[in-house]
């Protein structure tokens, strides 16, 4: 099993977590800067990957740069964000094929070069960005924000999230709002980047390579960009709210299934004693095809195909949802919500308990065998505050007791119920 | 016992593949994952969603069977005389799951701890078929909401439309769960007749992959399990297709949803690859996609053209598909302006085939292609899932590399001015709904 990462803390202030490990085929980089997650913040921080991947002093547009990748055996170079509670994470992907599998020497290092580039270096005109790509780059966002009613599922849990969430930061769309985009421009946006790169905590992490000196050398050397002394913090995510009555919202739309999502509030933060018994109630919840909700509401009473519970950890949020029949959805609403009834009055099988058990702790060795999955294993770690490896959570989940997943179920409050459904059938009254 | 393992060697990838077939008839393939300690294992049967019509050597008549009777039986297998075949992975620790292609079925989990009880249930329950009146029935529901839920995904709907205005009588363009009418024709026999012809051990075969796997445990295992069975020998199956004109069916196609903005796929219709073999199937697959790659990546004038007119997103892509009797290529994504990009795309092909491409770009494009190929092979599934379902079509997933670096420049002009006809294309548009 894999160890704690080795963190180094770069002469410019970014973190070094370098993952060794020759089981690969590719060495992954993935580059972290971290920002509040804010009203006034968060549509900039969508726009601004996507602009800087347009194009750098070096390879001033996409086709140079595309070429350049390419050159390198298709080398994997993206950008994204991510939202983890109310923290937003600008993420900047590298993935190659491992050097030693050609007989050509520097592909790592061209390939850092040019990730380095798209922040150290980005294509500037008249103190901004290049307005074409900024202006480009709006339009794509605009659409993109949109297109997320295209998929229903991922729609209606975002929906719920954000009635649920109305008013608290957690509550923004991780890409930001349409409306924002108007006030944009390639100056302003330029230098909040500048302030961003040289203030924000930014944090890489390196998977694949085995020499201890040759990861360290390289990525201080190429990743030299000058820095602010003092980094700003990050503030907390507020988890605990209480909520006095059940928000419910309906949209209706021309679909033909109809997608009920609950919104629930743990009020259990990542550190807290009781977020691994959580951990498991949601796991016997509608983790896996043998959870309370998979077997009740798909296999006996033939509801949904779709049907499944999941966590935000750092939010303290547990959604569930499932697909049905909108005729059949006070049925489903009663099915689902007496699941996690049943499980706070500890109607909790040792088949249930075990099972679940088994299969977190199967999750957790099979992550360790996918860099992507690993390196978000030690980001949550970090940013939650909770410095452990997987030997440590996988000994936390092999001690949660029945009595600690009852307590914890019994403080998880249903915040919200969502249904988004066709204009013909049933609906909440 | 019957550890005669033969071996499929990669230089390149520093991989190899044991291989053997039982007497049964059934393939059995490894490949140990050094340093992995997720072990993942896939058995399955060269049946999918187009083979509604076949029969047995011997028996007289075609057999011909409800749509989308391949994926019914995929869920069925689940359930046995003792109940829910999930609950056993559970208990066990893994993570089972299955899928039904166009031209297979596959069962599958994945787990870290007590493998070989994992690989014997996957086997067993596989092997044990149980269908009764009421199962099936209560299985009529689940899988309505799949088929709903499918009716609600434009990336689907768009794809199927395609295919149907591709192919006039081919079953590909028939969804692969079928339709809530034709799901609610299938009865017990149905299935019944569609496992003791497609089950079999000589039309299937199972992959394992992982680290700490031993070979030859995994090599008794299995034989113990399908030497215990009796199986007779199966006859040849044979597939009835019916007669695909070369023509495509309709030019154009288009539905009304909720979206955000318009999708437009563009569908090119290729001749039936049903005489090609082994490696000279994936070399006309291999030359086409590079084909695609030249024309459309976001590293060659056209993508970025039509990305700073606004005519396309970064989703826009282009492939091309292969299979046993059909082939065709497809490209698009969202637009605002769909029949613009149209009109451009048609265009531009046109001017792209009197030109030609330069032995810089397929030099480039082959290179890429190659790194991304081996990039996957970080991916147990990815290697199990293709390595399979390239055997069926009669392929040697591991000559991927050696194919492709043959590739020069001069085959690809030379595919590129005999595919991509303008007779052979179709349109398949989603519309945003309420406008046109």
């Amino acid at each position: 099993m894999l160890g704690q990462p080795v963190v180094n803390e770069l002469s410019n202030g970014m973190r070094l977590f370098w993952l060794p490990t020759d089981k690969f085929k590719t060495v992954s980089v993935k580059l972290f800067i971290h920002q509040e997650l804010e009203d006034s913040l968060v549509t900039k921080n969508a726009l601004l990957p996507s602009v800087l991947e347009r194009g750098t002093q070096q390879h001033p547009d996409r086709i140079s740069l595309r070429r350049e990748l390419e050159d390198l055996y298709g080398a994997e170079l993206s950008t994204d964000v991510g939202k983890k509670g109310e923290r937003h994470l600008i993420e900047f992907s590298l993935e190659m094929v491992h050097e030693n599998f050609f007989e050509e020497k520097d592909l790592l290092r061209r390939g850092l070069e040019v990730m380095e580039g798209l922040i150290s270096n980005p294509l500037v005109e008249d103190e901004g960005f290049c307005r074409s790509y900024v202006e480009q780059e709006k339009v794509q966002l605009a659409q993109e924000i949109k297109s997320l009613v295209n998929n229903k599922i991922a729609y209606a849990l975002e929906r719920c999230v954000q009635e649920m969430c109305r008013g608290e930061r957690y509550g923004l769309y991780k890409l930001g709002k349409v409306e924002d985009l108007e006030q944009i421009n390639a100056v302003d946006l330029y230098e909040y980047s500048q302030e961003l790169f040289s203030r924000n905590p930014v944090d890489i992490y390196l998977v694949g390579l085995q020499q201890q000196e040759e990861a360290e050398s390289l990525v201080n050397d190429v990743f030299s960009l000058q820095r602010n002394t003092s980094i700003v913090e990050i503030p907390p995510t507020t988890v605990y709210r209480e909520k006095e009555e059940v928000t419910r919202r309906e949209e209706i739309m021309p679909v033909s299934q109809g997608n009920l999502v609950l919104g629930y509030r743990t009020n259990i933060p990542y550190d807290h004693e009781l977020y691994y018994p959580l951990v498991m109630c949601n796991g016997i919840l509608g983790g896996f095809p043998h959870s309370k909700l998979f077997q009740n509401v798909r296999e006996k009473s033939s509801l949904a195909y779709f049907v499944f519970s999941r966590l935000e950890r750092h939010k303290g949020v547990m959604i569930s949802a499932a697909g049905i029949d909108p005729s059949q959805y006070e049925n489903s609403l009663e099915i689902m919500q007496k699941q996690l009834e049943a499980i706070s009055k500890g109607e909790i099988t040792e088949e249930e308990m075990e099972n679940t058990r088994i299969g977190l702790i199967n999750q957790l060795r099979t992550q360790q065998d996918n860099p992507n999955s690993l390196v978000n294993f030690y980001l949550d770690a970090e940013i939650g505050g909770r410095k452990h490896g997987f030997s440590d959570v996988i000994e936390k989940i092999q001690q949660v007791t029945v009595d600690e997943v009852v307590e914890a179920a019994s403080r998880i409050k249903l915040d919200t119920i969502y249904f988004l459904h066709g204009e013909e059938g049933g609906g909440s009254k | 016992m019957s550890s005669q393992w033969n071996i499929i060697q990669n230089d390149l990838l520093q991989e190899a593949v044991y291989w053997q077939e039982l007497p049964s008839g059934l393939k059995v393939y490894v490949l140990p994952k050094k340093g992995y300690q997720k072990k993942y294992a896939v058995l399955a049967t060269h049946f999918g969603s187009i083979d509604n019509c076949f029969s047995l050597e011997g028996e007289k008549d075609y057999v011909e069977v409800p749509e989308g009777v391949a994926h019914f039986l995929e869920h069925k297998l689940f359930e046995d005389v003792e109940g829910d075949v999930f609950n056993r992975f559970a208990t066990l620790g893994a993570s089972p799951n299955a899928y039904t292609s166009f031209t297979q079925t596959a069962y599958l989990f994945s787990c870290t701890d007590n493998f070989h009880e994992n690989l014997d249930l996957l086997l067993n329950f596989v092997q044990d078929p149980y269908f009764t009146e009421e199962t099936v029935q209560k299985e009529q529901g689940i899988i309505g909401q799949e088929i709903s839920m499918f009716e609600d995904n434009p990336q689907w709907r768009i794809f199927f439309n395609l295919l149907d205005a591709l192919y006039q009588k081919h079953p590909v363009q028939v969804d692969i769960a079928g339709t809530v009418e034709s799901i609610s024709r299938i009865t017990p026999e149905t299935l019944y007749t569609c496992y003791r012809t497609f089950y079999h051990p000589a039309n299937m075969a199972l992959f394992v992959v992982g680290g700490g796997i031993d070979l030859d445990e995994v090599g008794k295992q299995v034989a113990e399990n399908y030497a215990s069975r009796d199986y007779p020998p199966l006859g040849e199956i044979k597939r009835h297709f019916p007669e695909e004109p070369e023509e495509i069916s309709r030019q154009k196609v288009a539905q009304e949803m909720v979206v955000s903005e318009p999708i437009i796929y563009i569908g090119f219709k290729d001749e039936s690859p049903e005489g090609l073999k082994g490696k000279d199937k994936l070399r006309r697959e291999l030359v086409t996609d590079l084909l695609m790659d030249i024309i459309f990546s976001p590293s060659e004038p056209l993508y970025n053209e039509l990305y700073e007119e606004g005519l396309i997103s970064e989703e826009f892509d282009a492939g091309y598909v292969l299979e046993s009797n059909y082939a065709y290529t497809l490209l698009g994504g969202e637009t605002r302006y769909p029949d613009k990009l149209y009109q451009r795309i048609m265009e531009a092909l046109e001017k792209i085939k009197e030109e030609g491409f330069t032995e810089e770009q397929v030099r480039r494009h082959r290179r890429a292609k190659l790194g991304d190929f081996m990039r996957r092979f970080n991916s147990l599934e990815f290697i199990a899932n293709n390595f399979l379902a390239y055997r069926f079509k009669g392929v040697d997933f591991f000559t991927y590399p050696e194919v492709l670096q043959e590739i020069r420049v001069e085959e690809v002009n030379r595919r590129l001015e005999e595919h991509l006809r303008l007779e052979k294309h179709a349109v398949s548009i989603i519309d945003k709904r309420g406008e046109s």
